[in-house]
């Protein structure tokens, strides 16, 4: 009944249970974010404050505290996993992963740069890390092309993984010059949600508003271009454009995601991969279950990073990447590797 | 001459050359370092220092080193070595020959030294190296102790032929200390102290272990280290926000690596956790240089950070 309801504005047929799960999920998740903490705010304190009472204490830590670093957690885990399903349809490889394709250690790369020009940080971080981003994408995608490559999705995966590495010893170089800079990005590098406030939040917005909208205007071609250039360009399409229109909403999306929360890996493989396992391989419902997913996998990551060793706290990118990298293991190893 | 006439050794003949240059009374002195008895020359002459606390203690007992090693987080020496150096050495030139983790051995040589003074943690394989170039002093590892830099001065005080120099500067300390504290006592100001470092996620507590924090106890502070530091590390894990009330003291003293301590309580002052501390409120947040606080040793840093415990907790 709901699902009807929902496909008559335009939602694909049988996405409307697992989108009301997985809200579902993710409420549930959110909820646990507000209530769970490495502090000493109980769930039941929190559960006060958000029943309208409650101490100051518990006021102050559910309300400063972890209710921006829920939203941020939500804003982060859509862009990544948007941006992951978008990066591995244009790609057409179920691998690429905005930290595998050069994309994170590019906005890393010019954040160090930026520090390193003597930048002290905080402000110019969004748009220098959304730069890098976009830099560091077209540079790996142009490489992939290079002869023919871009088809080929191990090679693909190879020539982000040595930019990367290309990029980090170059961030590695700057910060060796300046240690000043490597004091200040020493705990950028491994992303965090901690210490984060609304306004970082706001400040990438705008960024974030565009990419989607992008993402809405370029789905129908994208989905075409699946079934070939010469079919994409049957119907109506520029390939060439679609693809440049993609490269720039991943670097958007990517680029806000780093530049709040710092780099955090695998998220932007682990949702698409999910959400294709629900909703097959049409990109148009792929990024229906990603809006979902991508918040409920990185909400559901910073709660446990504030349990595991509380008092202190777990970087998210430490979790994020003890928990992708068995999945993409897991991927790889596949019997089949699916090509999109 | 054929090759075979040649030094094996291409520093033997180094050594040899310094051991005659520094006369008869050469290798007349034999100190205790954690590699056994080393012999150095009575009046060194050419001392390169590869350790903070090293530097700090050569110039205490008055000669001044050929070359050193930069500060931690800075691209040279630490800002109050600078500062004494201006105001005692004014045409001193030391040379930087790396940092405390990796010592630039080609910059070692180049100062043709007759005395290294190397840190407690020097590895095994860069002593070989470096007491071929010249006798290395290295005190013996005594983990974290508030109290370590005494008996490390002592010791590069002996090395240097200054002990009655250095004694002398470690009894200044010492009475500054209980000047201090008495100062303090009368105008009632006392109370817990922590010691901080912040980072935008939270602060990383430091240790009662510390060089530091053994000054600030010596002033009569109790140091809150909220119970969080395991075993030998100096600092904690970054503290969550959500618990920085355990480190909310009467004093709460923030250090940065920048130099510009002041900048680093501003970054701190927009995180909203920060601001509600106690010690926030009461205006009893002190900023403080990190190259000093947090990475200095010696008896001239002792006499700068007990100067920085008195101008903020004294003010005139």
């Amino acid at each position: 009944m709901t699902a009807r309801v929902l496909s008559h504005r335009g939602l694909p047929e049988g996405l409307g249970r697992p989108l009301i799960g997985l809200g579902l999920l993710l409420a549930l998740a959110a909820l646990g974010s507000l209530l769970l903490g490495a502090g000493e705010v109980t769930p039941a304190r929190a559960l006060a404050v958000l029943a309208g009472g409650g101490d100051d204490e518990a006021r102050f830590v559910v309300g400063s505290l972890r209710l921006p670093r829920t939203l941020v957690g939500a804003a982060v885990g859509l862009a990544l996993g948007v941006a992951g399903a978008l990066l591995q349809a244009v790609s057409r490889n179920p691998l690429a992963e905005p930290g595998l394709l050069g994309v994170s250690a590019g906005a890393a790369f010019a954040v160090a740069l930026a520090l390193w020009l003597g930048a002290s940080a905080a402000t110019l971080r969004v748009a220098v890390a959304q730069l890098g981003a976009l830099a560091g994408c077209l540079c790996v995608l142009g490489v992939a092309r290079l002869r023919g490559l871009g088809n080929d999705p191990v090679r693909l995966v190879l020539a982000g993984a040595a930019f990367s590495a290309l990029l980090a010893a170059l961030t590695s170089l700057l910060l060796l010059f300046d240690q000043r800079a490597a004091d200040e990005i020493r705990f950028w590098v491994i992303g965090s949600l901690s210490g984060r406030r609304l306004e970082d939040l706001l400040a990438v917005l705008p960024s974030l508003a565009l990419a989607l909208t992008i993402t809405v205007l370029v789905a129908r071609p994208l989905a075409a271009l699946a079934l070939g250039e010469r079919v994409a360009s049957g119907l109506g399409h520029r390939p060439g454009r679609v693809r440049g229109l993609v490269v720039l909403a991943v670097a958007l999306l990517v680029g806000a995601a780093t530049a709040i929360a710092g780099p955090i890996a695998f998220v932007g493989l682990v949702v698409p991969f999910a959400a294709r396992a629900l909703a097959g391989p049409d990109i148009r419902r792929t990024l229906w279950l990603c809006l979902p997913l991508g918040p409920l996998m990185v909400i559901t990551a910073d709660i446990v990073s504030r349990l595991l060793v509380a008092p202190s706290e777990l970087s998210l990118g430490v979790l994020t990447a003890l928990c992708g990298a068995p999945v993409l293991v897991a991927v790889v190893r596949a019997r089949r590797l699916p090509t999109l | 001459m054929s090759p075979s006439a040649l030094p094996r050794r291409p520093f033997a003949g180094l050594v040899l050359l310094l051991g005659l240059a520094t006369g008869q009374s050469a290798l007349a002195t034999t100190v205790k370092t954690a590699h056994g008895p080393v012999e150095v020359g009575d009046d060194p002459q050419r001392v390169v220092t590869l350790y903070e606390g090293a530097l700090d203690a050569a110039l205490a007992s008055g000669v001044v080193p050929l070359g050193a090693v930069t500060t931690r987080g800075g691209d040279g020496v630490a800002g109050y070595i600078d500062d004494y150096l201006a105001a005692h050495h004014p045409d001193a030139a030391l040379a930087i020959v790396g940092v405390v983790r990796e010592i630039n051995l080609e910059a070692v040589l180049a100062q043709r030294p007759d005395l290294i003074l190397a840190p407690p943690q020097l590895a095994d394989e860069q002593y070989a190296l470096l007491s071929r170039i010249a006798p290395t002093v290295v005190p013996l590892s005594q983990g974290l102790d508030p109290q370590a830099w005494k008996a490390e001065s002592r010791l590069y005080g002996q090395a240097l032929g200054r002990e009655a120099q250095m004694e002398t500067a470690l009894a200044e300390v010492e009475s500054r200390a209980h000047e201090l504290a008495a100062a303090l006592d009368e105008a009632e100001v006392s109370g817990d102290a922590s010691l901080v470092r912040w980072m935008p996620q939270g602060p990383l507590v430091m240790s009662d272990q510390l060089f530091t924090t053994g000054l600030m106890q010596a002033a009569g502070l109790t140091i809150n280290d909220a119970g969080l530091i395991p075993g030998e590390s100096a600092h904690s894990d970054p503290l969550s926000l959500e618990n920085l009330g355990r480190v909310d003291s009467d004093w709460l003293f923030l250090a940065t690596l920048n130099a510009d301590g002041q900048e680093a309580l501003e970054a701190a002052r927009t995180s909203p956790a920060f601001a509600r501390l106690e010690a926030v409120a009461n205006d009893r947040v002190v900023a403080v240089d990190g190259q000093l606080w947090t990475s200095a040793s010696g008896p001239l840093a002792a006499q700068a950070v007990l100067d920085d415990i008195e101008a903020a907790l004294l003010p005139r």
